[in-house]
């Protein structure tokens, strides 16, 4: 008895270390293949802004300039340098850190980014876990119930789909920050600020990604729920007296979870695009207007951070999301 | 959070610490000469670098006044007045100039403005290759005759000197951080605030305080100058109507909103809009190079019903690309061009071409698209197919240049005379860019140069010329729409949609 525990518990425990030397030889694959994903992308990037054309000397010098005087900014920026060698002097530098400083407002990028990327991360994490709980929730509600509250999350879904975030929140703002002064019309966001002026300011930013994307969620959600509920397996539950309260959480959940953190997982890269029009609406000090306006000037240092940073975050969700399949169903674990 | 936000403050004041240009009382002054009240202004962008060589004009200018004094001072008439400098005056021909400075001015750092400073700014912004580098390219040498005096010499008159010494190029800061790293980030001027680092985000809001012991108690009304970034009009004019800001550009349509929410309107002309016909020689579009078929153009826009159409009326229909202040406006040119789409028609055929012309546009970023829609009618009317080309980004000012354009629609800045000559008419300007001329127009050019005081008066020739030649299609004068609540008053500066930052005072 005491012979065959311990021999479970030694084969368990095998099995626990040999999941866990798998999964990190993953998460090492995947970091190594994020790797040559940033460094295809930033190249693709520099090299397209390159094609884009136009004279970026010219911007910052002014349209009355001289072309002494562009020329002059442009050996002063480097641009008269080979593509490839600006290239191959911006990687050196990224690689050590150094992302360089705006060619129009000489900040380094590495601050503009790091100034505006907690405010656009805290409102899409914000964002994304209440659309997350809230999808989950009414997701399984309407595959379990069907009947009305199924109906309405369909309905739902397809007005959240066809209203623009931004529409909605303009409505919000119209309704909640200028009508009943309930919030700040845009951001109040700055140093020193406490946390309640972080709360109020990203409320109705937040609600508005809310409105646009939970009923989508939910029905994506649905969709697997219903679908596992239909497998052989869990008939075979049924028919084995288990009850379907178990069955849902137990199992039906956990097959499910893929599927709804693939779906989740997806809104919230859409949403890092979509964020730039509520940042704007709501002046928000984030992401969005940085990417616009540098991507417009054709600033390459910071449209090179801005592009860094996008990329990096979805290397990483796409990481923790299969991390978290894994853990919770052994079914998608790596092999 | 704030853990973050007190490290930014920490490393942004150890690098004003370390790049040696902290301001003497940079963030730690306030209440100085100015009253309690607070001055909080939505704001489109904000400076490149607060390097004041690398100042810019219009919207441009007003952050650079919250901190930096220039030479002279603008009054909101556009009349010149003393400021760093006490008197100014030109030789007889107008090659050398003469300044008086103030001995009782030092800089947020600490050093003291005398002729050495102002000569050192001067060079500075000569040399450092801003965007308003033009604005002192007739200055050959500026000398620092004594200690409160200082002497430009020019290679050739220019008009607009002295309206230059009242933006970017007079606009003075400390001699000790020109050319520094730090200067880009933290302005070191002798003006009405200085920054407060600690409390800014750059791309989101710039935060100043009142100077204390500043030399000029008239021009500091605020205890506190916040420039908060709004790109976005609707964020604009939310900010405006919840009382976020104390005022505001917005547009005829936004505008309707400040207006229910019982916002004031402060409003001049300061763009046209219109065509440039550049192609007046017929090198890319032959059609273009006879008078004729430009005439026709104008004659074709019922201008009124554009400019109700586009901007709710909100503007003044055109025919003269001079605007009403600059002194060069004549009266009779205005309606030079009616609408009348029977003489167009009869223009083209007396041109040869009655079977039609085609006229290229590229789309700008930015454009009312309704616009084109409307040009494009009108055109299409009188026998003229307009042609709209892809939207370009950031080529725009290159392309024009190397006249891949026969023609754009623009928006183009009504200032000074001697300011738009060299814009749109000169060979040396950008937007002349097949470089149109003849001995008549040029005797014309060279008369508005050496007129001095009178350059708006001789500039009245040209604007004929250009009018009479139908060098340019203009459709109206776009009138600029700038709102603020009754917390302040705002004195509206000609030749600017946003005032000067002297212009605001607490209502009260």
């Amino acid at each position: 008895m005491v012979e065959g525990r311990n021999r479970f518990s030694t084969t368990s425990a095998t099995e626990s270390t040999l999941w866990s030397t798998r999964m990190f030889s993953f998460i090492l694959k995947r970091l190594f293949s994020g790797i040559v994903v940033l460094l295809t992308v930033s190249a693709l990037t520099f090299f397209l802004l390159y094609f884009a054309g136009g004279s970026i000397a010219r911007n910052i010098v002014g349209d009355q300039a001289s072309p002494e005087q562009v020329a002059a900014k442009e050996v002063e920026l480097g641009l008269d340098q080979p593509l490839i060698a600006r290239f191959a002097s911006w990687l050196t530098s990224a690689a050590t850190g150094d992302l360089g400083r705006s060619w129009f407002t000489s900040e380094p990028v590495a601050q503009a980014l790091s100034s505006r990327i907690p405010v656009t991360m805290v409102m899409v994490v914000t964002a994304m876990l209440l659309i997350g709980i809230l999808a989950a929730l009414l997701g399984v509600a309407a595959a379990v119930k069907r009947g009305p509250i199924d109906r309405a999350v369909q309905v739902s879904a397809i007005i959240g789909d066809s209203i623009p975030g931004f529409v909605i929140g303009i409505v919000l703002v119209t309704l909640l920050a200028i009508q009943l002064k309930l919030f700040p019309a845009t951001s109040t966001i700055a140093p020193g600020v406490g946390v309640d002026a972080w709360i109020l300011s990203l409320a109705l930013p937040v609600l508005a990604l809310v409105l646009n994307g939970v009923a989508g969620g939910a029905q994506q959600i649905r969709s697997a729920v219903i679908k596992q509920l239909e497998r052989d397996y869990v008939r075979t539950l049924r028919s084995r007296g288990i009850s379907e309260n178990e069955i849902l959480f137990k199992h039906v959940l956990r097959s499910a979870a893929p599927a709804g953190l693939t779906v989740l997982s997806l809104q919230l890269i859409g949403m890092l695009g979509g964020v730039v029009i509520i940042e704007a609406i709501f002046a928000l000090p984030g992401i969005g207007p940085l990417a616009v306006s540098s991507t417009s000037q054709g600033d390459l240092p910071v449209v090179m951070g801005v592009v860094i940073y996008t990329v990096a975050v979805v290397i990483v969700v796409n990481l923790v999301v299969d991390v978290i399949n894994g853990w919770l169903n052994p079914k998608v674990r790596v092999s | 959070m704030k853990l973050s936000t007190k490290a930014l403050g920490l490393a942004a004041a150890a690098s004003v610490a370390l790049t040696g240009c902290a301001s003497g009382g940079g963030g730690t002054t306030s209440g100085g000469n100015a009253g309690p009240q607070p001055l909080t202004l939505g704001i489109f962008g904000e400076p490149r670098s607060w390097d004041s060589s690398q100042a810019h004009v219009g919207h441009g200018l007003q952050p650079y006044q919250v901190a930096y004094d220039s030479l002279l001072l603008r009054e909101p008439d556009g009349k010149l007045s003393p400021m760093l400098a006490t008197k100014w005056q030109y030789n007889q021909d107008n090659t050398v100039l003469t300044l008086d400075l103030r001995t009782d001015v030092t800089f947020s750092d600490g050093e003291k403005f005398d002729a050495a400073a102002a000569k050192a700014n001067l060079d500075n912004f000569r040399k450092a290759n801003g965007p308003q580098l033009n604005q002192l390219a007739v200055v050959e040498e500026v000398k620092a005759v004594d200690a409160d005096t200082v002497e430009l010499d020019l290679s050739a008159p220019d008009p607009s000197l002295e309206f230059y010494l009242s933006q970017a190029a007079g606009l003075m800061g400390s001699p000790k951080a020109l050319g520094s790293e730090g200067i880009k980030t933290v302005p070191v001027g002798s003006g009405p605030y200085v920054l407060d680092k600690a409390s800014s985000v750059a791309g989101s809001q710039l935060v100043f305080t009142a100077r204390e012991g500043y030399w000029n108690k008239d021009l500091q009304k605020f205890s506190k100058v916040t420039l908060k970034t709004l790109q976005d009009s609707t964020a604009r004019t939310n900010a405006l109507v919840s009382g976020q800001v104390d005022a505001a550009l917005l547009d005829p349509k936004t505008g309707k909103q400040a207006e229910g929410a019982g916002m004031k309107l402060v409003t001049n002309q300061v763009d046209w809009t219109g065509l440039l016909l550049m192609d007046r020689n017929g090198e890319v579009n032959k059609a273009l190079g006879d008078v004729r078929v430009r005439q026709a153009i104008n004659h074709a826009f019922d201008r009124k019903t554009i400019l109700d159409q586009v901007r709710l009326g909100r503007g003044t229909p055109t025919s003269q690309v001079f605007g009403k202040e600059s002194g060069a406006w004549v009266e009779d040119l205005e309606d030079k061009y009616s609408y009348d789409p029977e003489k167009a028609k009869a223009l083209l055929k007396e041109a040869g071409y009655s079977s039609g012309v085609t006229l290229d546009l590229p789309a700008l970023p930015a454009e009312e698209p309704t616009l084109l829609a409307i040009l494009k009618q009108q055109l299409s009317d009188v026998g003229i197919t307009l042609n709209v080309g892809a939207p370009i980004a950031n080529t725009f000012a290159t392309d024009v240049a190397a006249k891949k354009y026969p023609a754009i629609q623009f928006n183009l800045f009504q200032g000074e005379p001697w300011v738009a000559i060299n814009q749109m008419i000169s060979t040396k300007a950008l937007y002349n860019p097949f470089k149109n001329t003849n001995p008549e127009l040029q005797a014309m050019i060279d008369a508005v140069q050496t007129a001095g005081p009178e350059a708006g008066e001789k500039a009245k020739d040209v604007n004929r010329y250009v009018t009479e030649n139908a060098w340019f299609a203009p459709l109206f004068r776009v009138d600029q729409m700038y709102y603020h609540n009754s917390k302040i008053t705002v004195t509206p500066q000609v030749q600017q949609a946003v005032p000067s930052i002297y212009n605001y005072a607490p209502a009260n």
